[in-house]
């Protein structure tokens, strides 16, 4: 199955990919909207985009009481709209909090992979995030335990 | 291989054990479903009660979905008697049904307030799809809807009563709300919340009886002080249907008592979700959970081990969240561990707050409030999930996530918790997704 691949080490934290997701998420250039997150990292001065893995238990999914989250064709977990009722089980379920609510619709949202032409990947303009047949893996941790040096001696 | 099975309870457990059967067996076996009510999901009521979705929504399987899963279904009947050694449970019209293995999902029933009137006309439980028919007849624009009790299931329709336009107040026997599921901060910053969104709370309250008051309900209290309402609505806890069982030899303790393939003490006797007594992840001793996510997970271990597979169950977690007035509260694993080490912050204007418990460096609970439209307080729930299940060790986050409870990302990432989470399945391969048409339309 094809996923998105984070390239942490080449984002520049433009947030391009947040705007491109709201958009195509919800029809808004929101990036409060967009379900992959750029998160900052040593002071601000590198950044790594962080979305839902697809991950095999998919916990958004078997945590559902009413069955709105399924699989779609390009093998995303995907929130069927009409079944969701906006409990918000799913957003407790999730371990990886990559679960989105919007109070006005009521509903759950999460990376569906637009379908299979995520338009974060298509809209990031130095390649951090491709989409690609590989095993999902934990992009961030290495670079992102590297990067908070800092900010844990300041913690001491 | 056992080739007939049978799943006493239509509720989460049940029908994830059902489904999983089928999506685990190598060969078709028989499955008879005896449950008192048609297969539904508590957990969607309140959205049914607020009239945001049709009563067809809150079924989790029609007639049609059972006979396409090959399910023969005894709807509408109790098992009154197991006999473990016979393999074979009589129902309350007399039918006897043999079994190679069964599992008892029977759930819980609403428990009223031990006092005169507590069973009056006007007086409401909210636990069954009839008790919400029940409530949603009675509450009217402008009616006056008094809760007597402030746990979960009073919170899960919060919401609904208000947004049918009625007057509420919660009644609380216990100092405070919320009390099993947030602590005193948390439950305050709860409690001033609902009072400046038009809600009434009394806590430390106690219920002495009830009278009828020409139609309407007059709730005496014992501190005096009385309360006239239009509607009561009981929620004062649950307890498991097990009475139907204490002949049967099976061993129960405050529930029946699991192990790690969640079988019973007797031979071929499962047991899942409220009804039993198994493994809690952090504490790893054998606790009733009683909360959907735990019956979800026993059901689909029970149903794969029916199938003949071998999964052994790691053990559940405590995991709650509900939203009243778009504030989201949400609490995990041993919150109110007093052994614990602990760091909290609060931000009273928005307001948000954060609990966080340890034991060595690994997260072992938390509390969690902040308003829901705070993307970050969402993201936060899950992550503080994952931190609490995976137990990483947190190493130097731990000082990190002491004097910053609110920055949870960083301390997620960098622990490589996603990396300890991504191999973790319930049944040991990738779930599958509900199907095409398990859900009734």
């Amino acid at each position: 199955m094809r996923v998105l691949k984070i390239h942490p080490e080449k984002c520049t934290g433009c947030l391009r990919c947040e705007l491109a997701c709201s958009y195509m998420q919800t029809g808004d250039y929101q990036p409060a909207k967009s379900v992959i997150r750029v998160s900052p990292f040593e002071g601000h001065t590198s950044y790594a985009p962080y979305t839902c893995t697809q991950c095999a238990e998919g916990w958004c999914m078997t945590a559902c009481p009413v069955g709105a989250i399924t699989i779609s064709a390009v093998g995303a977990k995907d929130v069927v709209d009409d079944r969701c009722v906006g409990c918000k089980l799913c957003t407790i379920a999730c371990p990886y909090g990559t679960m989105f609510y919007d109070p006005a619709t009521r509903k759950a949202f999460k990376c569906n992979l637009c379908g299979g032409a995520p338009a974060c990947a298509d809209a990031c303009p130095t390649a951090a995030i491709t989409y690609e047949d590989v095993e999902t893996a934990d992009w961030l941790g290495d670079f992102a335990r590297e990067r908070t040096a800092r900010v844990l001696a300041e913690a001491r | 291989m056992a080739r007939r099975h049978l799943i006493i309870g239509g509720g989460t457990a049940g029908m994830n054990a059902i489904r999983t059967i089928r999506e685990e067996e190598s060969e078709r076996s028989t499955i008879t479903l005896v449950s008192a009510e048609k297969p539904y999901s508590r957990m969607v009521l309140p959205y049914y009660l607020d009239r945001s979705i049709a009563e067809s929504h809150v079924f989790t399987a029609t007639a049609r979905v059972l006979a396409d899963w090959g399910v023969t279904a005894q709807l509408g009947k109790r098992v009154t008697a197991l006999d473990t050694a016979a393999n074979r449970c009589t129902l309350d019209d007399g039918t006897a049904i043999e079994y190679d293995d069964c599992l008892i999902a029977t759930g819980s029933s609403p428990v009223r307030a031990p006092v005169p009137g507590a069973d009056g006309p006007g007086v409401h439980s909210f636990w069954t799809l009839e008790q919400c028919r029940g409530v949603l007849a009675q509450i009217k624009p402008g009616s006056h809807v008094v809760m007597v009790g402030a746990g979960f299931i009073a919170f899960t329709i919060l919401n609904s009563i208000l947004a049918l336009g009625a007057k509420l107040t919660i009644v609380e026997i216990a100092p405070r709300i919320l009390p099993r599921m947030i602590d005193d901060t948390g439950a305050g910053l709860v409690q001033s919340w609902l009072e400046k969104h038009g809600v009434t709370v009394r806590t430390g309250a106690k219920l002495a009886r009830i009278d009828d008051a020409k139609g309407r309900q007059r709730l005496k209290m014992a501190a005096g002080g009385d309360i006239v309402a239009d509607v009561v609505i009981m929620a004062t806890g649950i307890r498991t249907n097990l009475e139907w069982l204490k002949a049967s030899g099976v061993k129960i303790n405050q529930g029946i008592v699991v192990d790690d393939h969640l079988r019973s003490s007797a031979p071929n006797v499962y047991a899942a979700g409220d009804v039993a007594e198994g493994r809690d992840l952090i504490s790893q001793a054998n606790a009733v959970h009683a909360i959907e996510p735990t019956a979800q997970e026993h059901g689909r271990v029970v149903g794969a081990n029916m199938a003949g597979k071998d999964v052994r169950y790691r053990g559940s977690l405590i995991i709650n969240i509900v939203e009243v007035c778009h504030l989201d509260v949400a609490s995990f694993g041993a919150w109110d561990d007093a052994k614990a080490e602990n760091a909290s912050g609060v931000k009273a204007d928005r307001p948000a707050y954060r609990k966080l418990l340890w034991r060595g460096d690994r997260l072992t609970g938390a509390i969690i409030l902040g308003p829901s439209s705070d993307i970050w307080t969402t993201n936060d729930v899950g992550m503080l999930k994952g931190l609490v299940q995976s137990g990483v060790s947190l190493g130097p986050w731990k000082a990190h996530l002491k004097k910053n409870p609110f920055d949870v990302k960083p301390a997620f990432i960098a622990t490589k918790t996603t990396s300890s989470l991504l191999p973790e399945t319930i049944l040991g391969r990738p779930s599958k997704a509900p199907g095409e048409s398990p859900v009734a339309v």
